[in-house]
């Protein structure tokens, strides 16, 4: 499903976020990215969204190659994403119904499916009776189901996460990895990136250790 | 439909999030309209007013007095073979005096006091309207007439017909030259209200492109935000001019009609009207659309 070929990314002034990076993810795969801060996680899932390309190296990602998209390939492959991010990107001024809903309508999905997948998916993270309320009135871990709900409602076929736990107590988080254990249990492929070494260990799956930009460890 | 109706929508709100910027821009496309309207509605009734006068405009053979029957006649036969004119009419010194009397009733008195009619009888020729313009054939004929005998002398006002045309076209290129400055302005001016609403709106379009969301549906926000504030422009723009026009009407209206002998004045055509509000929504659309195509 996913295939880094010794990928690297650089910034400015030569710093490497990425470094010869080799990896392969497999579909239905749930797979944890972890490391220090600064290791180049957040800089791999920019570049699995395609919001950048490697500048050494090939990603490969349902056959292919990511940087050689057009822009209009590139809006069809992240139609095929569910995206997650630890500061939860709801937008304030919509109620929590309008935020998922946005993506099945702006995906073109006839009106009446729209509303009746929103549904089905804010019940699925039991947000059904906040459908009305604004993000703001919602507590982190409320914030984040609703970006997961928004995430799953066009059945992606991958799921990126970035920190989607940063801000909530570790009972919390492992709810919200319930929701993406769920979620892969149904076939799709997740990648977590998460500094949060306990929670993994509790989830107790696949784990990529990056550190300055390579991988340190496989488990 | 579901999209525009999308589109205006957040259109809509985002103007209202950026309400007092979104009223400058609304004030500087109207402002630019307003004066673009105003050169128009001048150039429609100036140029009603020329025609009029063209139309008034003829050509005066002065007779002598002493004149023969037989002169009067080749004078007559010179104007009607010249090709030239559309109508003429043979004044005699009476009727020139009775007009001169009905014209100016307070200086008649003195006229009867003097001993005999000062006036002199004539032919006012109507040229026609294609020979007009051309100069030469006219000058010929003035020149000609001039020379015939009996014939004391031979008024033509074109110089000042001339002059008047060229002021209508000078004043139509500096407005022309106005009007695309300020429209100009105005477009960049919407641009830049878009601009602040795009940074205000960052979220919503980070959002639409993480999830794919096609090009249209992410620009078309800004591009309906441009041909709303285009269109509120133009309207006020339409409503001030209107407002001015009639208000200003019915104070000098009557005097201008006296002072200019033609017809009452009149307020911009239909088509004219719907050709400004189009116009300012296009230009809000350019001003909108300029952004939006950064948006990727
Ligand atoms: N836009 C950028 N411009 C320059 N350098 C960057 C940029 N983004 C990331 N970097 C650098 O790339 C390296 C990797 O950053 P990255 O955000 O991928 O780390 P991370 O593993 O996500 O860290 P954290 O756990 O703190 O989120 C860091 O050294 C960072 O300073
Ligand atoms: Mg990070």
């Amino acid at each position: 499903m996913i295939e880094a070929d010794r990928i690297s990314k650089t910034y400015a002034r030569g710093v490497y976020a990425l470094r010869d990076l080799s990896l392969r993810i497999d579909k239905g795969d749930f797979v944890f990215l972890t490391g220090p801060s600064g290791a180049g996680k957040s800089t791999l899932l920019r570049l699995l969204l395609r919001r950048d390309v490697p500048s050494e190296g090939q990603l490969i990602v349902g056959g292919r190659n990511l940087a050689e998209l057009t822009p209009r390939q590139v809006q069809a492959y992240r139609r095929s994403l569910g995206f997650v991010f630890q500061d939860f990107k709801l937008l304030q001024n919509k109620t929590v119904l309008q935020n998922v809903a946005l993506v099945p309508r702006v995906l073109g999905m006839p009106p009446s499916q729209q509303q009746r997948r929103t549904f089905q998916v804010l019940k699925w993270v039991g947000l059904q009776h906040r459908m009305s309320a604004y993000p703001l009135e919602l507590s982190g871990g409320e914030q984040q189901r609703v970006a997961i709900a928004r995430a799953i409602v066009n059945d992606p076929v991958i799921i990126l996460a970035d920190e989607p736990t940063g801000n909530l107590d570790p009972d919390l988080s492992l709810e919200i990895m319930n929701l993406f254990r769920e979620i892969n249990a149904r076939g799709t492929t997740v990648v977590v990136a998460t500094h949060d070494r306990e929670l993994i260990r509790r989830v107790g799956r696949r784990s990529v250790t990056l550190n300055h930009g390579q991988i340190a460890e496989l488990a | 439909m579901r999209a525009l109706q999308y589109f205006f929508s957040e259109a809509v709100a985002s103007l209202w999030r950026a309400r007092s910027a979104a009223v400058l821009a609304i004030v500087t496309i109207a402002v630019g309209l307003f004066v673009l309207g105003f050169f128009l509605v001048l150039n429609t009734n100036l140029q009603r007013v020329v025609s009029q006068w063209s139309e008034s405009a003829e050509l005066s053979v002065y007779l002598n007095d002493d004149a023969t029957a037989e002169q009067l006649k080749s004078v007559d036969e010179m104007v009607a073979g010249s090709g030239l004119s559309s109508r003429r009419h043979y004044l005699s010194k009476a009727a020139a005096l009775a007009r001169f009397k009905g014209d100016f009733p307070d200086l008649a008195s003195t006229a009867g006091a003097l001993s005999g009619n000062p006036f002199p009888a004539s032919f006012e020729v109507q040229l026609r309207t294609d020979v007009r313009g051309a100069t030469g054939a006219v000058d010929g004929f003035v020149t000609a007439m001039s020379g015939m005998p009996g014939v004391a002398d031979v008024h033509y006002d074109r110089e000042w017909l001339t002059r008047l045309n060229a002021v209508v076209r000078g004043m139509r290129i500096a407005g022309g030259v106005i009007v695309v400055m300020l429209a100009l302005a105005a477009a960049m001016t919407v641009a830049n209200v878009v601009r602040l609403a795009a940074a205000s709106r960052r979220d919503e379009i980070e959002i639409m492109q993480l999830v794919g969301a096609p090009f249209a549906y992410v620009r078309g926000p800004f591009v309906a935000e441009g041909i709303l504030q285009g269109g509120a422009g133009a309207l006020l723009a339409l409503l001030a001019l209107a407002a001015g026009f009639y208000a200003l009407r019915l104070r000098f209206g009557a005097a201008a009609v006296q002072a200019t002998g033609g017809d009452s004045l009149t307020f911009l055509p239909v088509p004219v009207v719907a050709i400004l509000l189009l116009g300012g929504m296009t230009l809000g659309c350019i001003g909108g659309y300029v952004v939006a195509r950064r948006v990727r």
